[in-house]
């Protein structure tokens, strides 16, 4: 079945090349969050499989964003999203539970491949 | 036509001239107060944004000067620098190369040259003091700042309706004006006549270029329908989609939404078999739907392709011959094609009395009239065990169709080349009678021949009367048409001309007649009804002796 997918990206153009390269490979994307308080929300209302989490964002970090969804969602998957420059915001969130980290400018390619292994990881589930 | 790369280097530009408009007004404020801290992480995040915004469409140099930028800005947040001094005038002026650099991208031209600038922002972040040129280079770049709006406008559907509309009536005056013209004589007018043609005929193609959208915007809505339905029927499904680049008029994708939501779900609900069923029958356990869109010639075409258990074609050619849609002898000669026909019949249902068969038959029709209205066309192909495939045809724009024009007792009407197949001269010898039903032979195949006088002057319930060779004198003009796979010649008196025509709804009282689809106008002013193809292939099948 179709994977679900939330992006959380302040960039429209970010958002619009991310989704664009999830639905050609068949994921569906519940929803686009362009904010800290969106996210939020909309991970609690859709509960997808996956959420792609820029690391700054307009009125949060992706830190905060992924420490409260993983309040009400402890199993949720979270991968981190970032130019360049945000590795100490990133490695703190991978401590935090966030299980990759795509660096922007991606390829279609690498967001597939890091996507897709975050898919198959059962490591947050066990860990719940 | 846009491509997905125009798409993005469209969407790159309006969000970078934003954030270039919100840097310069946040760096306003940090000026005025040095400790405004929402306006420095405001900063922060846009720099931070067009660095890899720009990284992602390769302007490279553009992305170093953002990088430099944001690096800045964080040591400012951080309190290791001042926002202050010499700092402060690099800053603007990083700020604003970065506006000439988008502006640079917008206009397709080189990005200007950031060597010194990115030397002086290296030496700020290790904490030297920048190289400044005097004053006059500053105000030299004051004189030739500039400003500017996005490049993108969001717009009412409505509003475009509108234009379109009026881009009809304008083309129908042209067409008047253009004729008048050559009736006259008058050079100079006839001169201005060709102008105001050429020019409207832009017009009318870039307003319904601006009403064009990609198929995916409908497209990508199917993947959650897919599972849902999926779930619901304990089957396994994997969508494939393509083509979602494909520009369609919005409000052609409107108008098949819910014909496209009913294929799709009679395919994985009625097409694909259950996991069981398809580990029996040697398939994969998973059954694939394939939702594609492509450009043929004018057309647009959307195919919903499933990989289940097919159409049984004897199953409808029973059914067909129960409802008394057609007698056992005539079914019995009827190829796949034609029998699937009948299952864009109304109420023509599979379900039930039929189990062994893919689609409920349930609101095909429905999916028929959706196209019909459209001028368009829906085309089946199965094969039983293997799968079936529907095509949608489409045209790209609802404003202007193509038509050929006839001309019956004097009076012209137009038929859409949708519809149309050939065009024919054929001497009498060429015909014979089948059961009463005049008959000609085309590309192999028996097509029945009706004279369009005959169906327009229709009139009460009798049938036709049976057809008579004799009456046949001279060269005959056919025009075969195309509805749902049946082909029907109908004889006419002289052939016209072929043209784009502009159809207008018939007004009251005329809107109860069903053979015309609308009405349009020809050059010379004289009104000119559209023929509605499939109104006359049905009133031909109900009539024919």
């Amino acid at each position: 079945m179709n994977k679900r997918i939330l992006i959380v990206d302040d960039s429209f153009y970010m958002r619009t090349m991310l989704k664009n390269m999830l639905t050609d490979a068949g994921y569906e994307v519940v929803g686009e969050a362009a904010n800290g308080a969106q996210a939020v929300e909309m991970a609690n209302a859709t509960t997808p499989d996956l959420i792609t989490l820029d690391v700054i964002l307009p009125d949060n970090t992706g830190l905060d964003v992924l420490k409260s969804i993983r309040q009400t969602q402890p199993n949720a998957k979270v991968v981190m999203c970032s130019a360049v420059g945000q590795e100490v915001i990133v490695n703190e969130a991978i401590e935090s539970g966030a299980l990759a980290y795509i660096v922007k400018p991606f390829s279609e390619e690498k967001v597939l491949e890091i996507v897709g292994a975050a898919l198959q990881d059962n490591s947050t589930e066990t860990a719940a | 036509m846009k491509t997905r790369e125009q798409e993005y280097r469209e969407l790159f530009m309006a969000e970078a001239l934003e954030y270039y408009d919100s840097m310069s007004r946040h760096l306003s404020e940090l000026e005025r107060n040095p400790n405004d801290a929402p306006a420095l992480n405001e900063l922060f995040r846009l720099m931070h944004n067009l660095k890899a915004n720009a990284r992602a469409m390769g302007f490279m140099d553009l992305g170093e000067v953002a990088h430099h930028l944001e690096t800045l800005f964080g040591l400012v947040r951080s309190n290791e620098r001042e926002f202050a001094g010499p700092l402060v005038r690099v800053i603007f002026q990083g700020v604003d190369a970065l506006g000439s650099m988008i502006r640079a991208v917008g206009a397709n031209q080189p990005l200007p040259d950031a060597q010194a600038l990115l030397e002086n922002l290296d030496r700020l972040v290790r904490g030297e003091a920048p190289i400044l040129e005097g004053e006059e280079a500053e105000n030299e770049e004051e004189s030739s700042r500039k400003l500017e709006l996005s490049d993108l406008v969001y717009i009412q559907v409505k509003k475009l309706d509108n234009l379109l509309n009026l881009v009809g009536e304008l083309v129908i005056d042209r067409d008047r004006i253009l004729t008048l013209a050559q009736e006259i004589g008058n050079p100079a007018l006839q001169a201005t006549a060709q102008h105001l043609f050429r020019i409207s005929d832009d017009l009318q193609y870039s307003v319904m270029d601006a009403r064009l959208v990609g198929v995916g915007v409908l497209l990508n809505k199917f993947p959650r329908v897919v599972r849902d339905v999926a779930t619901a029927e304990n089957k396994e499904v994997e969508l494939t989609l393509s083509g979602q680049d494909v520009q369609i008029d919005r409000n052609i994708l409107q108008i098949i939404t819910d014909a496209l939501l009913h294929l799709v779900r009679n395919a994985v609900g009625h097409g694909i078999e259950t996991p069981e069923e398809r580990v029996k029958a040697g398939k994969p356990a998973t059954g694939h739907l394939e939702l594609s869109a492509l450009t043929e010639r004018d057309d647009v075409l959307i195919q919903i392709h499933d990989d289940g258990r097919g159409i049984n074609t004897e199953a409808v050619r029973r059914k067909a011959i129960e409802r008394g849609l057609t007698t056992a002898e005539a079914a019995a000669n009827l190829d796949e094609q034609a029998v699937w026909a009948f299952l864009f019949e109304p109420g023509f249902s599979m379900a039930q009395q039929v189990t062994d068969i893919s689609g409920r038959g349930v609101g095909l029709d429905v999916v028929k009239l959706a196209l019909d209205s459209l001028g368009g066309q829906l085309r089946v192909d199965s094969k039983m065990g293997e799968g079936t495939t529907f095509t949608l045809v489409l045209p790209t724009s609802i404003a202007v169709k193509g038509a050929l024009l006839v001309e019956v007792d004097e009076r012209p009407y137009a038929v859409p080349l949708l519809h149309t197949d050939t065009v024919l001269a054929l001497p009498p010898e060429e015909f014979s009678v089948v059961g009463g039903v005049l008959v000609m032979h085309a590309q192999g195949q028996a097509v029945p021949v009706v004279p369009l006088r005959m169906l327009l002057h229709d009139e009460g319930d009798e049938l036709f009367p049976l057809a008579n060779k004799t009456e046949l004198q001279g060269s005959q003009q056919v025009l075969i048409v195309n509805y749902n796979n049946r082909r029907l010649g109908l004889l006419v008196d002289r052939f016209l001309r072929q043209q784009n025509i502009v159809i207008k709804p018939l007004s009251k009282p005329l809107d109860t007649i069903d053979l015309f689809g609308g009405v349009t106008l020809l050059g010379s002013g004289q009104v000119c009804l559209v023929l509605d193809v499939p109104a006359l292939t049905r009133l031909f099948l109900s009539k024919r002796p």
